[in-house]
Parts: structure tokens; sequence; C-alpha cells
């Protein structure tokens, strides 16, 4: 797999702009930076033993988290290096060599290098991140050989990925992966290949943009959460600090210049002496209580802990771990993976949380459906004299309300606070062939873009894509009969060409159909309903969907929201919604129906998914059916457009005395059905079952 | 340059001053990081930013070349990127004439494609033919200039995040369809969006240095005037510009003695403290809003001709800087006054 000239060219090229990189771009001082300790004592602890397995960086933007990194690899020491080899092995440690500089031997000539960062960009495909064919000799040549990637690049360097938690999953398992296990394995395109790769792993991750799964993050070895001073004082430092290097940074760098210096020695000594630290048997157990009292899942969190205390003990200067490091590197190891330690969603706006009603009803009240749909009208048909009360008052199986007639504490319109949010569960939409644009989180799709994973080849070129390994075994067989022009060893023909299929996730359309009729208002329902669609809107704002919201209640249904991607509308509306009034269900799936089929019209590729939060009670029809009847057959016909799914999510009280209307209505739309407490995504049952 | 339409001047832009001056801070000094304007639409947004070019100074380049690299300091770069870019024979051998030009407005349509973005290699030229031609995106062209970006807030996701990642490192960073390439990428971000048709992601607004919340002019006076304008330079353009020239030729004037100013101007540790506490009583994320803040702070002396910040400076960058790091939940609105949050709290 040896890189040839050629190869070696291009490769030199990109050595010589990562030199000059560092060379024209100076590198604040790690010593410079102010404050940040957790983060710094993280990054110094990995750089002393790389063991520990990366930093999780979870915070506020603007916090020096990657002038940090950047920082601590210009601090570190250069290491000898094979010449020549794309791998960086070192040349003194045989174990973990690739198999070229393992056969060359004593003829390998040593170069040293600095350790850099090597930078994961967002939108990195696959092939450049593990590796992938190198077409350039393998047109050239006829050679199939490998064309390093990134983790190459970041063997025995610094592998830093900005936003982690918005990186395509794929991507990041493989990473993963490679971290763990200390070696790369490329096994796609036609090629079988490993080589060595540890590195640090840096990530970092603003929480509010949407979490990593819990396995991502346990493979971290240690996290930090950062924070901006709060001293002023500390916050003037840095601003004076920050401006004197931005207006004489080698004045500047001079000044640190020794501190620096110290930090590194400290790191080389600790380096050495690593293997000397002793941990005390007691502190063995210590660590495993910990770990237990925390609940965390797996041994790494033991190992890394013992990993991290001696290289803790080691940079203090002494030859054995105390219950001191322990204690406090103990934060660092444990708070990603305590569970049910999960980081809180971001609390509602309004922070009072009311999980339970206000008390406006007594509690003596045995009625279950306390607030009827009538007499909360009461001003309102004051106001507008035109309305209709008893014309189309059903009798329905829910209206068997009446005392709360007198309860005169409730206004005829209230607007309730957004209950607790929660993490929900994953909502996706099932796979299909259809091909699309757009990005976001939420469903797998084939994609129309250079981006996502590749599955497999086809054909068809439409986008530029082409998928290199196909196109070649294409070509292949046709050789012996073709000539060649440009003197390359393989000779390829448009009919030849074959383009990629993608994958990966897209946001969808998601339409909250919202019941804000009287009923709603009672026990403080609409206040956990409005929690539950809070929560749905935050996991839609992460995972970038497009949203709308309609909203019944009186005498028909109203578009709050158009399809617009501001979420923040949605929120802000929500929070505003006023609840009263009658219960029109059809109207509002016919217009839930409406909107969604115009949708569909402009994109007909979308995936739109109707929530509908209701608790399946209705005593308003449009036409001359029963309410219920009405609502139900129009369920029917909504159901029998197969491009959109269903969501219902009812809002009944769990009681004595429950209707299940919502349940069924559920059934006829063919719709998943949750209680909002089933919402909730510590749950272990999974929502949707994709449906292949 | 003389054939092309004439551009609205910047001089006779009625109104809109907080914008204006925004524009200016951040041609006085670029490490500002660029200016996110919000507004409704029809308040001269895209107006300003393209005539711009009128009063941008100049800097130094090499011929011909796509990434726009700076003679003085990343000449040595130069040599490394022409091989692989599609360019000429002839200028890979000679050495490379230097030239002056204007600082360029490179706008970015809402339509664009990540691979006109960050660049890409022809794949179909290297399977045919063997080599690796790169095509430079909309990136490399805009460093050292202004990268104007008309409904930020329609962009597609990954290119902003695209955006995100080059604006933070000064680097664009090509990993993909094997390639490897990296090239600096340092501008100086402008942002037009309309917040009703959806919000940024925190991490964006972070990014851009000042924000300025701009609706149309209330004074019918003013409105009078702006229609006069318009409907004056619609009618003859090429006289309208010549009549505004001078007064483009003296802001361009100032805007060259704030630039050499800047590095003369000194603040008091006493202010200092001042950034901070506003920061830390609205309660913005991070430290990027008091550097910013500092920052702006200096270029507003400059552009005020003194040599010394003082207390009001501090006041009017804080209304520039902070109402977009106030720190809220990605479903909360962006407030509007520093001043009535400050006393909120």
């Amino acid at each position: 797999m040896a890189r040839t000239a050629s190869n070696m060219d291009f490769g030199s090229q990109l050595q010589i702009l990562n030199d000059k990189e560092m060379m024209f771009k100076k590198i604040y001082p790690f010593s410079a930076i102010v404050g940040q300790e957790e983060l710094k004592l993280a990054l110094l602890l990995n750089a002393v033993n790389p063991k520990i397995g990366g930093v999780l960086i979870r915070g506020e933007k603007g916090t020096a988290k990657s002038t940090a990194v950047r920082a601590l690899a210009a601090l570190l020491p250069e290491m000898r290096m094979v010449a020549g080899c794309p791998f960086g092995c070192d040349p003194d440690d045989d174990l973990r060599m690739c198999a070229r500089c393992r056969e060359t031997g004593s003829r390998r000539t040593i170069r040293t290098q600095r350790v850099q960062v090597v930078t994961l960009p967002l939108n990195a495909t696959e092939d450049r991140v593990v590796g992938g064919i190198d077409f350039n000799l393998a047109v050239k040549k006829g050679v199939r050989a490998v064309l390093p990637g990134l983790l190459a690049e970041a063997n025995r360097s610094i592998l830093y990925v900005d936003e982690v938690n918005l990186l395509d999953d794929h991507i990041v398992d493989i990473i993963l992966d490679a971290a763990a296990s200390g070696e790369n394995r490329i096994e796609r395109e036609g090629i079988s290949f490993k080589h060595p790769a540890s590195f640090i792993l840096v990530g970092t991750m603003n929480p509010e943009e949407g979490e990593l799964r819990p396995q991502l993050m346990d493979r971290f070895g240690l996290c930090v959460d950062v924070k901006g001073e709060a001293k002023p004082d500390q916050r003037v430092l840095l601003m004076e600090r920050r401006e004197a290097f931005d207006l004489a940074p080698h004045e500047f760098l001079k000044q640190f210049e020794r501190e620096n210096e110290r930090i590194a020695a400290q790191v080389i000594t600790a380096r050495e002496q690593l293997n000397a630290v002793r941990l005390p048997k007691h502190l063995r157990t210590f660590i495993s209580e910990l770990c237990m009292e925390n609940l965390v899942a797996g041994h790494r969190a033991d190992l890394v802990m013992e990993q991290a205390a001696r290289a803790h003990a080691v940079l203090r200067q002494r030859s054995e771990v105390t219950t001191d490091d322990i204690t406090k590197l103990a934060p660092f190891v444990l708070v990603h993976r305590a569970r049910n330690a999960q980081p809180p969603p971001p609390p509602p706006p309004e922070s009072d949380r009311k999980e339970e009603p206000p008390e406006t009803n007594d509690a003596n009240e045995p009625d279950k459906e306390p607030l009827p749909d009538n007499p909360p009208e009461g001003r309102e048909t004051q106001q507008k004299s035109g309305e209709r009360i008893s014309g189309d008052q059903q009798p329905e199986p829910d209206e068997t309300n009446t005392g709360d007639r007198l309860d005169e504490k409730k206004p005829p319109e209230q607007i309730f606070d957004i209950g607790a949010t929660f993490t929900v569960k994953k909502i996706t939409s099932p796979r299909d062939r259809v091909l699309r644009r757009g990005s976001g989180r939420r469903s797998r799709t084939r994609i129309a873009l250079k981006q996502g994973r590749y599955i497999k080849s086809a054909f068809q070129d439409k986008t530029g894509d082409i998928a290199l390994d196909a196109t070649l075994r294409a070509a292949a067989h046709h050789q012996l009969k073709r000539k060649n022009n440009y003197g390359l060893a393989v000779c390829l023909k448009p009919e030849d060409i074959r383009g990629k299929i993608r994958e990966k996730r897209i946001g969808n359309f998601i339409l909250f159909l919202v019941d804000a009729s009287g009923s709603m208002g009672a026990r403080g329902r609409m206040a956990a309903s409005k929690g539950a669609i809070m929560s749905l809107l935050l996991d839609a704002y992460q995972k970038r969907d497009k949203v709308a919201m309609i909203s019944f209640r009186k005498n028909g249904a109203d578009i709050n929201l158009p399809p617009t991607t501001s979420v923040e509308m949605a929120g802000k509306l929500l929070a505003e919604m006023p609840v009263g009034g009658r219960t029109p269900l059809s109207a509002g799936l016919a217009k839930a129906h409406e909107q969604v089929r115009n949708y569909l019209l402009r994109d007909p590729g979308a995936r739109p998914i109707a929530i509908i939060i209701t608790d399946g009670k209705t005593n308003v029809a449009s036409g001359d059916q029963k309410p219920l009847e009405e609502a139900f057959d129009f369920a029917a016909k909504m159901a029998a457009d197969p491009r959109t799914q269903y969501i219902v999510v009812d809002t009944e009280e769990p009681g004595l005395v429950s209707f299940g209307l919502a349940a069924r209505l559920a059934g006829i739309l063919g719709a998943d059905y949750f209680k909002i407490e089933n919402l909730k995504a510590d749950q272990l049952v999974n929502v949707i079952k994709e449906r292949r | 340059m003389n054939n092309t339409q004439p551009i609205y001047p910047f001089a006779a832009i009625v109104g809109q001053e907080n914008m204006k001056l925004a524009l200016i801070l951040n041609i006085i000094n670029p490490t500002l990081s660029g200016v996110l304007i919000r507004g409704e639409k029809g308040t001269a947004k895209s107006t300003a930013v393209r005539a711009l070019a009128d009063i941008l100074p100049e800097i130094e380049v090499f011929a011909g070349d796509p990434f726009q690299l700076s003679p003085s300091d990343e000449s040595d770069l130069l040599h490394a990127f022409t091989p692989v870019v599609r360019q000429k024979e002839a200028s890979q051998a000679k050495p490379v004439k230097i030239e002056k030009r204007k600082v360029k407005v490179v706008e970015l349509p809402v339509g664009a494609t990540e691979d006109r973005v960050v660049g890409t290699l022809d794949l179909e030229h290297a399977l045919k033919k063997g080599e690796k031609r790169i095509e430079p995106g909309i990136l490399a062209a805009a460093h050292r200039g202004i990268l104007y970006v008309d409904e930020v807030n329609l962009l597609d996701d990954h290119v902003v995040d695209v955006l995100l990642d080059s604006a933070a490192m000064g680097v664009n960073t090509i990993e993909r369809e094997g390639i490897s390439f990296s090239h600096p990428a340092r501008f100086t971000l402008v942002g037009t969006m309309n917040p009703e048709e959806g919000e940024l992601r925190p991490q964006l607004l972070d990014r851009f240095g000042l924000c300025v919340l701009i609706e149309g002019v209330r004074e019918p006076e003013d409105r009078v005037a702006i229609m006069e304008q318009r409907a004056a330079f619609d009618e003859d353009p090429v006289g309208f510009c010549k009549k505004w020239e001078a007064a483009s030729r003296k802001l361009g004037e100032r805007i060259e003695r704030a630039i050499a100013l800047y590095p003369e101007v000194a603040i008091e540790r006493s202010l200092l403290f001042e950034i901070a506490s506003y920061c830390l009583d609205i309660g913005v994320d991070g430290h990027r809003g008091d550097i910013i803040m500092l920052k702006t702070a200096k270029t507003l002396a400059a552009w005020h001709g003194r040599k010394k910040v003082v207390s009001a400076d501090a006041e009017a960058a804080a209304e520039l800087v902070l109402p977009h790091r106030v720190r809220r939940q990605p479903l909360q609105e962006i407030g509007e006054d520093v001043k009535s949050l400050r006393m909120k709290k």
C-alpha cells in the first residue's frame, strides 16, 4: 500500500501547507489562557496519558475551547516519525506500526514533527475520514492503493471535532471505533486495510443543539462543562491579554514562553514517569464504589478514572495516587456517564414548571370532566350574539358534566403556562426510495446531494457524484479492447460512470394539531399538553424540522402558524395559545388535512408527520353528522393517503371513567398512539418501528 | 469597471445610521467579524452592502490568484496552491505580479450548493485524464473580503455549518471525495435576515460580531428624501454618482484615517471593567462578547478621531455587540434593547 511518487507530491504539498499554517497563524499560548482550569487540566491529562481516551467539551460558545486545543498542540514536544509514512508511525514502537514501516526496519529515515491538530470538518465524507481508493494511482497506473484519510493524519496527534453532536452518526461511529481500538480498519470500495490510529479525541458540543447518543458519550474519557468567567477582573484580564496578543503577537508569545516551556517540561517528565505511578488497592475499591454509586453502565468509567488519576498524580509529581486525585477527577469521568444524570433539557422559557395542575379545581370534585364546553362560552356569546350554542350540542358520552358550571374561578379563556418539558422519543418516518434534498436530523432518506453515507452505486449519475469503485469495476472488462489517449492505465468511457446513492437524515414537516377547547383547560391538562408540545418543538428544533401549528376550539380551526422553520415562532404562539370553548375536532382534522395536502403539492417528496394532541372528545360538527362520527369519518379518509404519518397524543386523564376516544381515533388514522407520559424518551418501548 | 452599472453610493443612503455605522466599523477593523442586519424588507439592507464597494480600502493581491492571498503574509502558500488549481499553465513558472485592488464583496446566494461554497474537485476530469483539478469556491474568493449572505436564515443547514467552521478557524478545509485541501478563508461575514422567517442558531449568531436591528424610516421628511434620491438615481445613475462622489471620497478618507489611527487607540482599565460588567449583567455566553465589545469601542474611538476610548464608546458598542448574545434558550426571541435588559436584571 505504498504511496508512490505522484501521490507523495500531493501529500507533501499538504505537509508544507500545514507547516506554513502553523507559521503564519500565530497560536495563542496555552499558559496565557485565563481561567478554564478544568478544561486545561483535562487536556493536559490526556497529553500525559493518551489512554484516558479524549475529552468532550460541553458548553457555551466563545469559551476558548478551540484556542485551548490548538494551544496544547503547539506546546507539546516534537515527535519522532518515520519519514514518508502517511500514518506518522513511531519508529520506536514496533507494535503500533503500519505494515510498510515494519518491513522497512532499520532502513527507514526519521523526521520530527510537532503534534498536529487535525480538524474534522462537519461535511467530511466517510472516504476522507477513513481513507479510500487513491484514484490517481488507480487510473494512471491501474494500481489498487489506499489514499489515507483523516484518521491516518491524526495518528499520534489530536483529532478535533467541533460540534461533534452535529456530525453524521455513521462518521461519529467510525471515529469512536478507531479511538477505542487505536486502529483504523478500512473495509470499503474493494479495499481491506488497517493502520494504527491512536489519537487524542477532542470534541465540543452545545447540548442545546441535540445530545450525543449515550453510547457515544461514553466513549469520551473525560467530559468538561465550560462556562464563561463570572468575575469581572478575570474577564478584564482576558480582554487585556487578547488585545495584547492581537496587537503584537510576537512580544506576547515571548512573554509567556517561559511559562509554556515549564508546562511542556512538566508534561514530558510526567509521560516518562507515568508507568511508575502506583495505585493502592484500597483506592481501586474506592473508584469502583464511586462508579457503582453513580449507576454507571459498564466498566469504562472505572478504567478511565484509574488512568486519569495516575496522570493527575504524576502531574502533581507524586508517585502514588491519593484519594484527592480521585475526588478531583471523579466529576470529569462521571458527569456524562452517570445514568439519569442526562443533562436536563433546556427549561421552558417560563421557568415555573407546573407538573401538577394549579389548584383551581377543588380536589373534592369527583367529576372527570370538570370543565364543560358550554359555560365558558358565555361571555363570548354575549359579545357575538350570532354564535350558535345549543343547536349542535350532541349527546356525547363526555357531556356528563354539570358541576363545573358553578366554578367561578375559571375565566372563559385561559392561557396556561407551558408545563414541564422532557426529551421525547425518537419519531421518524419509514425509509423509502425517493431522492430528497435537505438537511436536518430526523428521518433517513436517500439524498440527492453529495452528502451522507454512500450505500451503493447505480447507473444514474444525477449529481455528478461518481462512485469510483463501481466505475472502475464497470470499465474493467473493457480494458483489453480500449485504447487510451492520455497514457493512463485505465480508460474510462462515459457509459462506465456510476453514481453514488447516498443516505442521510433530513428534517420532516411536522404539523401540530392542538385541541385548545375548554375541556383541555381542566386540571392543568393544557399545561401538561403544552409541555409535551414544547418538548416536541424542542426536538423539532434539534432535528431541524419544518413546523406548522393548527389549533381548534369554539367553532373552527385556525392556522396559528403556517409551515416555517421558525420553531421559535411556534414556541411563542404556543405560550400564548388561549384555551376555551367547544371542541370542533372534525374541523381541526379537515384543516390539518388541507395543510398537509398543500404542503405535499409544493414538495411531493415530503414526508409530513401530523401530531394530533387531543383527548378525542368532540362536540361540534361541521356538517349534519354527529360530531364524533364525523370526526371518525374524516379520519378514515385522511388515513387513505399513505404519505402522511399520524401520531395521536392522548391528553385524557387516566381515571375511573375513560372513554378512550383518542385511541379509537388513532386506530382509524392508523396512527401511533401515546399518552403524554409515554412520549418520554426514557421509557424503553420504541415509538415507531421502522416500517420497511 | 467603468462599463458596469453604477452602484447607488453609500453616502447617499438616507437614515439607517446604525447599519451604516456597523458596516463602516467592520471595514476599519475586520477582526470585528461581521455584521448581522435584522429587519424588514426594503430597508436598504442589500443596497448598503453593495454600496460598500465604493468606500472600501485597497489590498495587495497576486494577479489572478483565486485565493486572494496576501503577498506580505502568505506568499509561500501560493506556490503550493497553484499546481492543484485549474489555472493557466503560464502562471505556474513565472513569478507572479502583485497588484492592488479594492476589497471585494462576494455574494453567497441562498441556493448555493456546498460544492460551490467550499470548492470542489472535478472528479470526471480526474478519472478521464488522471489529474486532480480543484475549483476554488466562494470561500476562497471571499478571503480578506466581505462575504455577503442575503437571507442568511434561509441558508441550508449544512452550508451554515461550513460557514461557521471557516469563520471560526479562518481556514476552509475540504475533506471529501478524495481531496484533502485547505486554504485560508478569513472574511467579514455580513448577513441579512428577516426574523419572521426563522431564527439563526445561537452559534451562528454568536459568530457575527455586531448585530443591528433596522426598520423602515419613520419620519415623513426622510421617507420623501429616500424617494427623491432613489428617483434621481434611477433617472441618471451616472450623474447621481458624480454628485455624491465628493461625499463618498470624504467618507473613504475618513475610514482610512481611522484605520491608521486604530493601533494607537488606548483604553483605560476602568472602562474594561465597565465592559465586563455589561456582559455579566446581561448574561452573555462565553467571552466573545467582551472581546468584540472592546474592539468595537476602540474602533468607534478611531472612527471619531480619538486616541482614547470614552465611556460613550463602550455604551454605543454594547448596543451593537450584545443584543444577539444575551443568553437564551433555543426557542426564545432576541431582545432589542441592551439598556432595558440591563435594568431588568
